[in-house]
């Protein structure tokens, strides 16, 4: 039995301890919000928060992550209010969707670890994450709208 | 009377000059100058060996020249845009322990792990790539360049875990071009044999 | 959404015992005649397609029946409904549908087709549901229907300020008929369409909510992955799962076929409690493939194969005067072959489907673009291949993880059923990133030979356009006469508005064993880099500007004469550009729609290019959400900049040698270029947006190195930093 804390919440999972912490978090705890796209860390949409760091959760070994705080994407905010999500959603970033759980999670680590982001910052933080739909030029503007957002919120981001 | 201790001091200060003679040439047949040519020789040709390991990819990878690791066999600049950051543990949502895990992850082109993967800090580069034989030695032996090691760090840095790692490659990588065991005899052997640049 | 009967929508419509659907009804080859009031027996009758559902409760649904996939029909078409009826989107509830009969056989998204097709149709569905509830509004207080108006869901009657809302309508106006022409509204009257939209879709794309196929979850859930021939066109010999089945929670190993057109391959199913374990088994499978010769296959020898053919003459598609007799002196023609490789659609949601058979029903869940042909009683949807009658297929289409044309094939379905016969439980079956790779459908590749020739005086009177390829059709279609042309496979290239006297295009068609798709904006993603980059070619023999030289060649007025002479503006074409920079025009209409776009590009110090600007000018007649079309256009980019500059598809040994994005890398936030965007929507013909934004960019940007190196770039992919 592996006990993991995810969004505050502690799961008891009867995994094997070599499972990669996405497939125990989508297939035993039913969070979906965190995607699969490639299983070998090259495009992002894995990403959660593992005692705040952005980690690829497709290669990340659920043993590593027992007894951590891991926050997925469902756990970013409570009323999908986090800065980076309000920025999202101000300027309709998203096409399909698909990676946005995972550019969401990248960005927040940015945001909380450099409140005034340039262009080159944010290039260095997300270029992890692909987006096959090509949202990119909207992804570095959210972010600077979400660091305005962020400097006017009382409540700390993640 | 006189005669023999003005030669005895004449053979005093002979003796003593030589003493000081450039240490990259000492010679005394036979004596602690013949065995510090000896050791200096041994010492550089086991750095050659050093040399060939350190500037495989394998190592020279995590010791870039520039701001961002190299990757692959062909030490190409690691994709995705990761930078060294000023600790050398990489920066945001792309530090090096986001994707390196503390062990291998299984299969071809998944990112090899260890539990201190990360390139040296901005303030300590501690850079192989583009050196020369004579520049690494020089540059290791250096104790404000080499991560303040003395000589008995030195040593025990070849059992560092992340050392070891070069030799963990995970599938589908070239390992260093000796055996651990080589590496380590030809480390030790260089550092203990005085640590000498080629020239 | 379940299927509808009388009993459910009453059950639907809060016991209240009426709602009103309303909507299209679609005849024969799918022309759109009349709106018809809706009542139960018509939604059963399957003749009807019903757009609106409002309940006396007072609940308004509007149902879009063109699968989101990212390019925004979640609310673009309820938009233009919505617009027509005087509602606000924020009043509505929307739903997608699920292929259900009453919805009619064209949910489908796909060729940019959803709003283009629709727009007029969409709008009077909202204009005549409107006037129907005026009609029933001003009947209730018995004033002249003149006097009274709908706004925000009510209608209104002027003078006294009275109003009912359409739920207090519902009972009289069903009693009544829908107007056949309805009176559309003034577009300067347009309070949703053209203007800044927000879409409701992404605050659930901003928490994880939103559903994808793959994020489907049914109780009793088994998973699913499969072992397919690495060598494309192979299939199943023989194999020994005694390995895999030790593994524990490992339930099954059977054989299933895949089914693509004429693409037919037996593989290997391992069905396990959780996907991990799954492919943990697969890797102990010790299978033996029959390769059936293809192992011979590779792409370099593929590649010399297709330069020999295009010797020949092939099958003609357009002809317009006569190339052959012009007999112009060699020092006036210029000829060029083009190349271009296969390529991955990488939606980046891998292909899945769940799929649960009890008896004789089916029920499927999945990401699709074609809810209609999963559902449909048609000759080639999937009922045929899973051996289930259509009325016994359930389908939950959810929210699509990227489509791009991939998910136009129903492979992965016939496959997913063809599984969960083997159980009672439901099997969801999940390609891996590899498996999406590997295994293809593929962009097919397109060779082109072009030759043009100009007039003692300079004029381009002479263009051949020969496009030696595989065949898309007979792909996907054992029955195709190949001594036909493939008007897939030579789309657009003898319908560009240049005025060229003589024009001979054709096709040579190629063998090719491995199955192809359409790759967003089809067979246009690769004819416009030929075909555009040899007008330049031929501008520069010409001694010409390149704009200009198009320019000359337009002097009727037509689409692409204004969109070009807009892009001459809004490019600054004729501002000097700094002596390391260069910029370049190009253009491409097919039946997606037409966008022109111009690159300017940077010569850096170690000669590597980098791609500074895109200006896009695309032409919709009618625009409905134009932050969306923005999105779409500055997406479409991506994607051909990816197509352009990163390694495509080969086979080597018959194998696919990509696996995965190592080695088949797609475009990064820093690769990307700056773009501006102008949208032309002035109207007349309705336009798509999905694809138009693609084609026109590779040929722009060879166009623009090659103004800024003199370097002419003939084959994709080109590497920047080494032309």
């Amino acid at each position: 039995m592996i006990s993991l804390n995810v969004n505050q919440k502690v799961y008891q999972v009867d995994v094997d301890p070599n499972m990669p912490l996405l497939w125990v978090i989508r297939d035993f705890i039913g969070l979906t919000g965190t995607k699969y796209g490639c299983g070998v860390a090259q495009c992002g949409a894995c990403t959660v928060h593992l005692n705040g760091e952005a980690v690829r959760s497709c290669v990340t070994k659920v043993s590593r992550a027992e007894g951590q705080k891991i926050v997925t994407i469902e756990g970013l905010s409570e009323n999908n209010d986090h800065p980076a999500q309000l920025a999202w959603q101000q300027i309709d970033v998203p096409q399909c969707g698909y990676c946005h759980s995972g550019q969401l999670m990248s960005a927040a680590v940015l945001l909380r670890e450099n409140p005034n982001p340039t262009d080159e910052d944010i290039d260095i933080a997300m270029s992890g994450n692909i987006c096959r739909c090509g949202t990119y030029l909207r992804i570095r503007k959210t972010i600077h709208i979400a660091a305005e957002i962020q400097k006017t919120k009382t409540k700390t981001a993640v | 009377m006189k005669k023999i201790s003005v030669m005895m001091v004449v053979v005093l200060v002979i003796w003593m000059a030589s003493a000081f003679r450039d240490r990259n040439n000492p010679f005394v047949p036979g004596g602690k100058d013949e065995k510090m040519l000896k050791d200096s020789i041994e010492s550089v040709k086991a750095f050659m060996k050093v040399y060939k390991v350190l500037m495989s990819p394998r190592c020279m990878n995590c010791h870039p020249a520039g701001d961002a690791p190299l990757q692959g066999d062909d030490s190409h600049v690691h994709t995705m845009n990761v930078v060294r950051g000023p600790a050398g543990t990489g920066l945001y949502a792309a530090k090096c322990s986001n994707c390196h895990q503390p062990t291998n992850v299984p299969g071809l082109h998944a990112p090899p792990g260890n539990p201190k993967w990360q390139l040296p800090p901005e303030n300590m580069k501690m850079v192989f790539q583009g050196k020369t034989p004579r520049q690494l030695a020089l540059q290791i032996m250096n104790f404000n360049m080499n991560g303040h090691k003395n000589k008995e760090e030195l040593i025990a840095h070849a059992r560092d875990t992340l050392v070891k790692a070069a030799w963990n490659e995970g599938e589908g990588r070239l390992p260093p071009p000796m055996t651990y065991t080589a590496f380590v005899a030809a480390w030790d052997s260089w550092v203990n044999k005085g640590g000498y640049a080629p020239k | 959404m379940h299927q509808l009967s009388r009993r459910s929508f009453i059950k639907n419509a809060g016991g209240t015992g009426i709602a009103l659907w309303l909507g299209i009804n679609i005849r024969g080859n799918g022309i759109i005649t009349t709106t018809n009031i809706v009542a139960t027996n018509i939604i059963e009758s399957g003749n009807f397609t019903p757009y609106i559902l409002v309940e006396s409760g007072g609940g308004i649904t509007i149902f879009n029946t063109k699968p989101e996939m990212g390019q925004g029909t979640f609310q673009s078409i309820p938009a233009i409904i919505a617009e027509e009826f005087e509602v606000s989107l924020d009043q509505v509830t929307i739903k997608n549908t699920n292929g259900e009969k009453p919805f009619g056989n064209r949910q489908r998204a796909g060729g940019s087709s959803s709003i283009r097709t629709n727009y007029t149709d969409l709008r009077k569905v909202g204009a005549s549901a409107k006037e129907v509830f005026i009609k029933a509004a001003s009947a209730r207080w018995q004033v002249d229907e003149s006097s009274c108006y709908a706004e925000n869901g009510k209608i209104i009657h002027k003078p006294t300020n009275r109003n009912f809302t359409y739920g207090e309508l519902v009972a009289d106006a069903s009693k009544l008929e829908l107007p056949k022409e309805p009176k559309l509204k003034d577009p300067k009257d347009f309070k949703i369409l053209g203007k800044l939209a927000k879409r409701p879709d992404v605050p659930l794309k901003t928490n994880g909510s939103a559903q994808f196929g793959i994020d489907v979850q049914v109780p009793g859930m088994l998973y699913a992955t499969v072992a397919r021939s690495p060598v494309i066109g192979g299939t199943l010999k023989s194999f020994d799962a005694t390995e895999a089945m030790k593994i524990p929670g490992v339930e099954k190993v059977v054989q299933v076929e895949r089914i693509m057109g004429r693409y037919h391959s037996v593989g290997l199913a391992v069905i396990a409690n959780s996907y991990w374990t799954a492919m943990k088994a697969r890797r102990m499978l010790k299978i033996e493939w029959d390769n059936k010769g293809y192992e011979n296959f590779n792409s370099v020898d593929y590649e010399k194969h297709l330069r020999e053919l295009s010797g020949e003459e092939g099958v003609p598609d357009k002809t317009i005067g006569s190339v052959d007799s012009l007999n112009l002196p060699p020092e006036h023609t210029i000829e060029a072959f083009y190349e271009t490789p296969m390529v991955a659609h990488h939606t980046l949601e891998p292909i899945n489907c769940v799929a649960q058979v009890r008896g004789d029903q089916v029920e499927i869940w999945t990401s699709t673009q074609v809810p209609s042909s999963i559902t449909g009683s048609g000759e080639n949807d999937v009922h045929k291949y899973i051996g289930f009658a259509p009325d016994n297929i359930k389908l939950h289409s959810t929210f699509v993880g990227g489509g791009f044309g991939r998910r136009l094939n129903v492979d992965y379905v016939i496959e997913a059923v063809s599984i969960a016969k083997n159980f009672s439980q439901p099997v969801k079956v999940l390609w891996s990133r590899e498996d999406t790779t590997e295994f293809g459908p593929y962009r097919p590749m397109t060779f082109s030979q072009l030759k043009g020739g100009f007039s003692e005086d300079g004029k381009l009177i002479s263009f051949q356009h020969k496009v030696i390829s595989p065949s898309f059709q007979e792909g996907m279609n054992s029955q195709f006469d190949i001594k036909k042309v493939d008007g897939t496979m030579v789309e657009g290239i003898g319908e560009q508005a240049y005025e060229i006297p003589n024009i001979k295009t054709s096709y040579v068609r190629a063998d090719f064993h491995v199955p192809v798709a359409a790759w967003r904006s089809v067979t246009s993603s690769t004819l416009a880099f030929c075909h555009e980059c040899f007008i330049d070619e031929l501008a520069h023999k010409a001694n010409k500007d390149p704009m200009n030289f198009r320019l000359e060649l337009l002097s009727k007025p037509s689409d692409t004469k204004r969109v070009l002479l807009k892009m001459k503006e809004f490019s600054h074409w004729d501002e000097q550009l700094p002596n390391n920079k260069g910029r370049g025009v190009a253009q491409w209409e097919f039946f997606a729609g037409l966008c022109a776009q111009v690159v300017e590009v940077t010569v850096q110090p170690d000669q590597s290019i980098h791609v500074d600007k895109v200006f896009a000018v695309i032409d919709l007649g009618e625009v409905v959400n134009p932050d969306n079309v923005k999105n779409q256009v500055e997406g479409a980019i991506v994607m051909a900049l990816g197509a352009a500059v990163k390694p495509g598809i080969t086979l080597q040994d018959g194998k696919c040698m990509q696996h995965n994005f190592y080695d088949n890398p797609l475009i990064r936030i820093q690769e990307v270029p700056e773009v501006e965007v102008l949208i032309l929507a002035e109207g007349g013909k309705v336009k798509g947006v999905g694809e138009p934004g693609l084609p026109a960019f590779a040929p722009a940007l060879a166009n623009a190195i090659f103004a800024a190196t003199g370097n002419r770039i003939r084959k994709m992919p080109f590497d920047l930093k080494k032309v």
